[in-house]
């Protein structure tokens, strides 16, 4: 059973998030806020778009992934008792692939890629992780490498 | 409305955007809909936190400089949407009350090779929060419609 620190995480740990369904009103109340082009917020000038029709922002795809994360870490015990990751310093390689239409549900995933120990932080280490959302057919819509910070085992205890 | 074709973004030329004040009430709000740590929903908490004080989620940073970006540059560029971005750092805590204007750069142009009418400019980001610390730069290509269509 992992302790949560990173020492004890696996590269290739893979964990299912779980779904999210798109809707009109989700998209659109996501990009009023934050996001607010035509074929975001406007379902007749979406139309008229390149895109045919109403996406979502690329961002509530991507703080969709955030939100499942959090659930998905919250639902499983060992993750809420370690919770030793949480601070990120960023990411790369966002991509939004596919438009995502309204009626769409996305299944989103993580797995740990790279672990890489910090010399200017001695407590902590950061994992990569490749996140991706796909539709329910898997065509891969969204994507992006994530990097977070994770406590580190105290120092007599790292084998 | 005028229209800023693929053409106007050269290299270096700086458009402001903003500003946008990010309140407690909004960091809480983005918080519990998307990113429900402690460091973003509790002061408390917060304070106890690695980010030692109530922070905006990243992806809230993100949000917030998109709405920048769409209501400054995008909305007047007949914009036809991004495709994603290729680095992107949190780097400071966005506090509420932050972050003042946002300064967006033309950084490179690279031509488009399949898309007639259209070119990908690419704009650096570098978001200020309001001690003047760089929070967040980033780097976003985005689909612009070239003058010449």
């Amino acid at each position: 059973m992992s302790t949560g620190y990173w020492e004890d995480i696996e590269i290739g740990a893979r964990r299912e998030l779980g779904s999210f369904t798109f809707t009109e009103e989700n998209i659109i109340a996501f990009a009023r806020k934050y996001d607010p082009q035509p074929f975001h917020i406007d379902p007749a000038a979406a139309k008229q778009s390149l895109y045919g029709g109403l996406i979502a922002s690329g961002w509530h795809t991507a703080a969709v992934w955030m939100k499942l994360v959090i659930a998905e870490r919250d639902r499983n015990a060992t993750w809420k008792s370690g919770s030793r990751a949480g601070v990120s310093p960023g990411f790369e390689e966002m991509k939004w692939l596919k438009p995502v239409r309204p009626g769409m549900t996305l299944f989103y995933s993580t797995e740990v890629v790279e672990k890489v120990a910090l010399h200017s932080r001695p407590q902590l280490g950061l994992l990569l992780s490749r996140n991706e959302a796909r539709d329910g057919e898997g065509t891969l819509m969204m994507q992006f490498i994530g990097k977070g910070f994770v406590e580190r085992k105290p120092p007599g205890e790292r084998t | 409305m005028s229209i800023l074709p693929f053409e106007d973004f050269t290299v270096g030329r700086v458009f402001p955007c903003g500003p946008y004040t990010v309140s407690k009430d909004e960091i809480f709000e983005f918080a519990r809909e998307f990113d429900p740590q402690p460091h973003h929903l509790d002061e408390e908490a917060a304070s106890k936190s690695m980010l030692k004080g109530l922070s905006a989620s990243g992806w809230h940073v993100c949000a917030i400089a998109m709405r920048m970006i769409a209501d400054d540059i995008l909305n007047k560029a007949a914009s036809r949407g991004g495709v994603g971005t290729p680095d992107a750092r949190w780097i400071k805590p966005v506090r509420p009350g932050d972050p003042p204007p946002l300064l967006v750069e033309g950084a490179e142009t690279p031509g488009p090779r399949r898309s007639p009418g259209v070119g990908f400019p690419t704009i650096h980001i570098p978001l200020v929060n309001a001690r003047e610390q760089a929070a967040q730069p980033a780097m976003i290509p985005i689909i612009a419609k070239r003058g010449s269509a």
